[in-house]
C-alpha cells in the first residue's frame, strides 16, 4: 500500500515534468490562425498591426527569468525581435525554451513609457539579468510594439 | 442534548483529523513554494542560473559570418553541441543556444558569458503547482484543497472544549489571527 502510494507520486512528478518539457508543448490557448505573419512586417508597419491578432514564428531568444511573463522570439531579419508578453501566471513561459522555436498567436500592442517608466523597465531589466544597471542607455519616453500573447506552442 | 453534542464533536475532530492527514502533503507544497515565490526579487525560486565569462580570441565581427563560428566559441568554453540555433540582438553581439544553456559572445571585447540555467527540481514543481500552471484539472484539485483548509480551519475552532477551546484561550487566538490581515491592511490603506 505504502509501496503504491509512493509510485503513484513519483508518477505525478514525471506527469509533472512531462507537461512542461515536452516537445511541441501548447501554452494558453490553442492556436487559431494558420497564415504566419512575419516578425519583419509588424516591425515595419506597427500601427497597422495594432490591435490586430497575428501568428508569428522564431526562435526563442529571452525569457522572463522570475515568473516566466515574457519571452522575445527572433524576427526573420537580422537583429530583430519582438516580445510576446502574458499576464503574470496565466502563461509561464520555462527559462529552457531559449533557442527553440515558438509559434505564438497574439494581438499586437504598444507600450508606452514615460522616460522615469522606461528608466525603471531598464533597471528592472538589469536586475533580472544580474547585470549592472547603466541608467544612460534610457534616453528618454519609449515606445514598444510588442505582442499580447494568448497561446503558444513552443518545439525543439 | 448532551449525547447529541458528543456526537457532534466527535465527528468534528473525525473530520479534522482525515482531512489534516489527507492535507498534509499539499499543505506543504504550498507553503514551501508560497516563501519561495515571496522572496521572487531576491531569487529565482525556479532556476539557478550561474554566469562565467571566457576569452573567445577568435571573435571579431567578420569572423560572425562563419557558420563554423559558433562551434569555435563552444570550443573555446570546453563545450561541444549541439547548438539550437544563433541570434544576433545587434551588430557587435552574437548568441548561441544549447539545451539549458546560453552563450552571449562580445565580438567587439572577445569575451563570452556562459549562462547555464539548472532547474530547481523540487521547488519548480512546487510552483508549478501552487501557482496553478497546469491549469484543466489541476484547477479543480486546488479548489478542492482550498475548501478543504476552510473546513480544517472551522473544525479547528471546536476540537478543544473549556478553557482552552474557543470559548477560552481559543477566542483571543482566533481574535489575534483575524486582527492581524486587518490590521495591516489599515496600516497600507
Amino acid at each position: 500500500m505504502r509501496l503504491r502510494a509512493i509510485l503513484a507520486a513519483l508518477l505525478f512528478t514525471g506527469a509533472c515534468q512531462g507537461a512542461s518539457e515536452e516537445p511541441g508543448t501548447l501554452y494558453g490557448e490553442p492556436l487559431t490562425l494558420d497564415e504566419v505573419t512575419p516578425v519583419s512586417a509588424i516591425l515595419d508597419d506597427p500601427d497597422g498591426y495594432l490591435g490586430q491578432r497575428v501568428l508569428v514564428e522564431g526562435m526563442v531568444v529571452a525569457v522572463c527569468e522570475m515568473r516566466g511573463c515574457w519571452m522575445d522570439i527572433a524576427g526573420d531579419r537580422e537583429f530583430e525581435k519582438i516580445q510576446i508578453k502574458v499576464d503574470d501566471g496565466v502563461i509561464v513561459f520555462p527559462m529552457t525554451a531559449q533557442g527553440k522555436t515558438a509559434l505564438v498567436e497574439g494581438v499586437v500592442e504598444v507600450l508606452e513609457l514615460t522616460y522615469e517608466e522606461a528608466l525603471e523597465a531598464a533597471r528592472h531589466r538589469a536586475e533580472e539579468h544580474g547585470e549592472e544597471f547603466d541608467p544612460t542607455t534610457v534616453t528618454g519616453p519609449e515606445t514598444t510594439y510588442r505582442i499580447r500573447g494568448h497561446g503558444a506552442v513552443i518545439t525543439d | 442534548m448532551g449525547r447529541r453534542a458528543a456526537r457532534w464533536r466527535r465527528w468534528n475532530r473525525a473530520i479534522h483529523r482525515d482531512l489534516g492527514y489527507v492535507c498534509v502533503g499539499l499543505t506543504l507544497v504550498y507553503a514551501v513554494s508560497g516563501v519561495a515565490v515571496n522572496h521572487i526579487r531576491d531569487w529565482n525560486p525556479n532556476y539557478r542560473v550561474t554566469v562565467d565569462t571566457f576569452p573567445v580570441p577568435e571573435a571579431s565581427r567578420s569572423a560572425v559570418t562563419d557558420s563554423a563560428f559558433p562551434l569555435a566559441v563552444l570550443r573555446a568554453a570546453g563545450l561541444d553541441g549541439p547548438v539550437r540555433g544563433t541570434f544576433r540582438p545587434d551588430s557587435a553581439t552574437l548568441e548561441v543556444f544549447l539545451p539549458a544553456l546560453t552563450v552571449r559572445v562580445d565580438l567587439d571585447a572577445q569575451v563570452a558569458t556562459l549562462a547555464r540555467v539548472q532547474e530547481r527540481p523540487l521547488l519548480r514543481r512546487a510552483n508549478l503547482l501552487h501557482l496553478n500552471e497546469p491549469r484543466g484539472f489541476w484547477t479543480y484539485i486546488a479548489d478542492v484543497f482550498a475548501l478543504a483548509l476552510i473546513l480544517l480551519a472551522v473544525t479547528g475552532l471546536f476540537m478543544m472544549k473549556g478553557k482552552y477551546g474557543i470559548t477560552g484561550r481559543g477566542a483571543w487566538l482566533t481574535g489575534l489571527g483575524i486582527l492581524l490581515p486587518v490590521v495591516i491592511l489599515l496600516v497600507l490603506a
